[in-house]
């Protein structure tokens, strides 16, 4: 998922934290906290007396505030490079609970394509298994023909390849997103 | 904008976690040997207790703040522009089925069927939640035959997306302009 909510989050984050410093600054560069501080210098304030007189134990604090901070952004970091939203193989359950089946997602999602690309009027076919293995959903993404009929061939694929994948999971109610996408592009392929 | 999110939030978690390092290293550095180590923060110090809030340069860094700010606050609380438009459930062939056409798919599909009227010479489609906005080049030079061609574009834009049966009507808007000499 690359951490999109996250990234979202921090990034509404630190524009109000960009804000508000900026704010509160310039406030206090144009005389909203009085002359004196206007006319004072930067450290010249309490935070600043605080951490000239407090410095011996208060910087050891901020490097371990940093240190948490910094973890927190490696995490961040690896989510954002590594984290994917693919599912991974799926656990069939047998009807009568013995024995045990394990269907590659690959083979799902190629054979989703392989028959949808099947359909005349269909250019082109992408499909993949999202979510928890135990609760996946089916996303697929068909650019179709313009000149085809098309929401007979959406029908198609919602009642063929779609209805076939949820028969393979055993799980007729299988979430299932379907994005069409129309092409002016004529297929070379003779179906 | 999610793909800006994620490189922006790349740059953020890198310059936090270099920023924490820094300072470690900056703290542990003072601590031990008195000495600055990577960072010249004594410089920067030193900065500080010789210049007022009233500096020019406070206010311009304040200005970049609130600027960059505001932009990135906008352009996060913006309503992401839609990627795809959910087509009609009653058409469905299956249940619990969430179709729906690209926002690109549906400019092709449009522009295609615009390109398909006889005097049109070239169009460009804009596709958004409620509205599609068409504007046309006539192959024509003269402003009323540009004008004669509004009412046949707008009726094949029609029929094309009567065709593809969305969820919601889209109204359609058509500009046509004569061709340029």
């Amino acid at each position: 998922m690359h951490a999109d909510r996250t990234n979202r989050t921090l990034l509404i984050v630190l524009a109000l934290l960009m804000l508000g410093a900026g704010l509160a600054a310039g406030a206090a560069s144009l005389g909203g906290f009085g002359t004196a501080t206007k006319n004072s210098t930067l450290m010249d304030n309490p935070t600043g007396h605080y951490f000239g007189a407090n410095g011996a134990w208060l910087w050891p604090v901020i490097a371990l505030a940093a240190l948490i901070i910094g973890l927190l952004a490696l995490r961040w970091l690896i989510a954002l490079l590594f984290s994917t939203d693919r599912s991974g193989d799926l656990m069939i359950k047998s009807s009568t609970g013995a024995g045990r089946t394990t269907l590659v997602n690959r083979a799902l999602t190629d054979a989703v394509v392989g028959e949808i690309e099947g359909y005349r009027g269909v250019d082109s076919a992408q499909a993949r298994l999202i979510g928890d293995p135990d609760d996946p959903e089916l996303v697929v993404r068909a650019v179709l023909e313009e000149t085809a009929d098309l929401t007979a061939l959406r029908q198609r694929i919602e009642t063929g390849a779609l209805a076939h994948a949820r028969q393979a999971l055993g799980n007729m109610s299988l979430p299932a997103q379907l994005d069409l996408t129309i092409t002016s592009r004529r297929s070379a392929r003779v179906v | 904008m999610r793909l800006v999110n994620r490189v922006l939030a790349a740059l953020l978690s890198l310059a936090l976690l270099a920023a924490a390092v820094l300072l470690i290293a900056t703290v542990v550095a003072d601590r031990t040997s008195h000495h600055e180590g990577i960072v010249h923060w004594r410089a920067a110090y030193h900065w500080a207790q010789h210049n007022a809030w009233a500096a020019a340069s406070i206010r311009v860094a304040c200005g970049i703040l609130i600027l960059a700010g505001l932009v990135l606050l906008v352009a996060e609380l913006k309503p992401a522009r839609v990627s795809r438009l959910p087509a009609d459930p009653a058409e469905a062939g299956a249940d619990a089925i969430d179709t729906a056409y690209t926002r690109r798919g549906l400019a092709a599909a449009i522009r295609s069927a615009v390109s398909a009227v006889d005097g049109v010479r070239s169009n460009s489609v804009k596709v958004k939640r409620r509205t599609v906005k068409i504007t046309a080049t006539a192959s024509a030079q003269d402003r009323t035959a540009a004008r004669s061609l509004r009412d046949p574009i707008t009726d094949a834009v029609r029929q094309r997306l009567s065709a593809l049966k969305l969820r919601r009507t889209l109204s359609v808007s058509v500009r046509v302009a004569p061709r340029s000499h």
